[in-house]
């Protein structure tokens, strides 16, 4: 793994260094989760650890409604970006000018997020009184809730917010996959369907949990676009920061950061503890099985 | 053109029927006519781009016709995807399944066919041992070298019993020495299966060493088919002699016409060819070609005028050392370089540069060209 020469002081500072920026990185967060176990809520002296915020968290409908709301936005979100996102890397890896695909996509990481919910905020309002309009010409009141702030805009919204970061880390995983091999497959009897789950999806299995992951975490922790884009419901984010700036942070909103913090943290955690698993199996199979491979 | 079909009671493998394929505005195919026996080693050569991997692609399946059909055994397919045929592909690379073993390529296609695994495996490992792979079954496919790789393909192929097989620039990607070894193994392997083989290349010696039959494909048309040797030996199309050989390549003006031979104007000299059946008029230009190993060299000197019909004065050029043979360059005076092969060290008297020289032939070596 490392040089054997290099210098053993070199290779610990490295590490000492890296230590110290995750510290520094995470040490708001820790100190947050530390506060959220204190009966005696934030800047008390005395600390008596306690489950108590957690227990009203959970007894507050309130929140219970958010968090419910966050999970059905996390889940229609990531069942449609991560499909698409599939789509578009097949599409990526069979083109012929991959430029302007790459530049589409990825589009959405360069727009502040103020920005792009305002953007669609606008265009959402514009829209719906088009189509009241539209409507009203036609005599029908079908059109009228079609863009109306709602959980449909709000999904629309962290979609063009997730696709890219999904897009790229499925793509990362399709670094082996050629048609070709869709196409032998195809030569072998498969179907469209059989050839994709055969040979496509299980080297791109990982990609698409990490994207789900992804897609989950963002959409947990995103808070400008759904806050502009959502209709009459709130997120456990936008709970959370309305309530911060409204009254300041209570003890419950210690509780409920560090909730979110932790979601991401573990979800995160697992797939990196997954992976370098994986590898290691891998690497020791590949070890136990380096014979020399002959010529022709 | 001498088109011999292997004679079958069956239906030929592959008809090609006035087949055209457009990419929008690429004409990759036009308006192709192509007739494959059942059991023939079959090869499409040509220049790259000229429109092989989309016939290929076609008959397989990969691509549907703009225009035209393909019917395999007698049944149309044209639209038909490709695991609906009775054919099976080998590509040129990158077609083997990464994430697994070499046993699991090789038994896939039955996996699909519904075969039981112990049973496949076993059908797998047999196909395996016939391509030389036995001892490879536990490997990844990045773990085998290009060769190995490619007689994978040809297993997971073979082991499904198909009877046609596609094979799209199979040695491509292969070393030199490796490619010529794997040709051979090809053709013996096809001999012994004895099923239809379609192999697509650009490279001509291949295509020599293993074809029953060769279609040239250039340009989207079809150029000329027939027996490799007829192709090496007899070719119609000016295309045909100067994709195929070593040709010298002469244009000139028809002088004369009698019966089966006629006179053709190269340069001032006269030269007598064969027409093989083609028509041609007094004036027509027409282009002729010969091999360069069936072109003699000797010192022009007053005896030896040219003026037989078959042989042409120029002056010499230089030697070209290619180690088993040597070519020697002749200028002719409108220009044009011509080239006689010969065995190294045959002729020991070499002319020097500038030298008067006369190229000579039989009478028989040089072949007449209207298209
Ligand atoms: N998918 C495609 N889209 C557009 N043009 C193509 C495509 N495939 C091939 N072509 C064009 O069709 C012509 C024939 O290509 P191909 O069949 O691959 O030739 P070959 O195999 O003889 O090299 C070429 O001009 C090529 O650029
Ligand atoms: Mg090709």
């Amino acid at each position: 793994m490392t040089d054997e020469y290099a210098n053993p002081w070199l290779y610990r500072l490295k590490w000492l260094y890296m230590l110290l920026l995750v510290v520094t990185l995470m040490s708001p967060v820790l100190y947050v989760m530390y506060i959220s176990f204190n009966a005696n809520g934030f800047g008390a002296r005395a600390y008596d650890f306690t489950f108590e915020w957690y227990r009203l968290v959970f007894s507050d409908t309130l929140l219970l409604n958010a968090l419910r709301w966050t999970l059905t936005l996390a889940v229609v979100v990531t069942c449609i970006t991560v499909p698409f996102a599939v789509l578009a890397a097949k599409y990526y890896k069979t083109a012929q000018n991959k430029l302007p695909i790459v530049f589409l996509l990825l589009a959405p990481l360069f727009v502040p997020p103020d920005i792009l919910g305002s953007a669609l905020l606008v265009y959402f309002k514009s829209l719906n009184a088009s189509f009241i309009w539209l409507g009203d010409q036609l005599g029908t009141s079908m059109f009228d809730g079609w863009f109306r702030l709602s959980f449909f805009t709000a999904v629309i919204g962290l979609i063009i917010y997730t696709i890219p970061y999904a897009f790229i880390v499925v793509l990362i995983t399709m670094g082996r996959y050629r048609t070709e091999q869709t196409e032998a497959a195809r030569a072998c009897g498969a179907d469209g369907w059989r050839a994709f789950w055969d040979i496509e999806f299980p080297q791109i299995r990982a990609g698409v949990f990490s994207a789900c992951s992804f897609c989950v975490i963002l959409v947990f922790n995103e808070y400008t676009r759904t806050s502009l884009l959502k209709g009459g419901f709130d997120t456990f984010t936008t709970v959370l920061i309305s309530q911060m700036l409204n009254t300041g942070m209570s003890p419950q909103s210690y509780a409920m950061s560090s909730m979110v913090a932790f979601t991401a943290i573990a979800i995160i955690g697992s797939i990196i503890i997954f992976t370098l698993i994986r590898t290691e199996s891998l690497s020791r199979l590949a070890r136990a099985k380096a014979e020399p491979v002959m010529s022709s | 053109m001498s088109e011999t079909t292997i004679a079958t009671d069956k239906a030929p493998a592959v008809e090609v029927k006035n087949l055209s394929k457009h990419y929008g505005p690429v004409k990759a195919l036009r308006n192709v006519d192509l007739t494959i026996a059942a059991g023939e080693y079959f090869v499409l050569l040509g220049p790259s781009g000229g429109g092989k991997t989309t016939l290929l692609r076609t008959i397989g399946g990969f691509h549907k016709p703009t225009e035209g059909q393909v019917l395999l055994h007698g049944r149309d397919m044209s639209h038909l995807p490709p695991d609906k045929r009775p054919t099976t592909m080998v590509f040129q690379a990158y077609a083997l399944f990464p994430h697994m073993t070499v046993l699991q390529n090789v038994s896939y296609g039955l996996k699909v066919a519904g075969i039981d695994r112990k049973q496949a495996e076993e059908k797998a490992a047999a196909m395996m041992d016939v391509v030389g792979l036995s001892g490879f079954a536990e490997r990844k496919p990045h773990e085998l070298s290009g060769g190995q790789q490619q007689r994978v393909q040809l297993a997971r192929a073979l082991v499904l019993d198909r009877d046609i097989l596609l094979l799209d620039e199979p040695l491509a990607a292969l070393d030199a020495q490796l490619r010529k070894d794997m040709c051979l193994e090809l053709k013996h392997l096809q001999e012994k299966v004895g099923i239809t083989f379609i192999h697509v290349t650009h490279n001509q010696e291949e295509a020599m060493t293993v074809a029953d039959r060769i279609a040239l494909v250039a340009d989207g048309n079809l150029v000329e088919h027939g027996k490799a040797r007829d192709i090496y030996r007899a070719p119609v199309k000016k295309f045909t002699a100067s994709f195929v050989g070593e040709n010298n390549m002469l244009s000139g003006r028809v002088s004369d016409v009698n019966g089966v031979s006629c006179t053709v104007d190269v340069a001032g000299s006269q030269l007598v060819v064969q027409k093989r059946g083609q028509q041609v008029a007094h004036g027509q230009p027409v282009d002729l070609s010969i091999r360069s190993e069936l072109v003699q060299l000797s010192r022009a000197n007053g005896s030896n005028n040219a003026g037989d019909g078959h042989s042409i004065l120029g002056s010499y050029d230089e030697a070209v050392y290619l180690g088993l043979t040597t070519s020697h360059l002749v200028r002719l005076p409108n220009g044009v370089e011509m080239t006689s092969r010969t065995i190294s060290d045959a002729v020991d008297d070499l002319p020097t540069p500038g030298d008067p020289v006369r190229l000579h032939w039989q009478p028989e070596a040089i072949r007449l060209h209207t298209s």
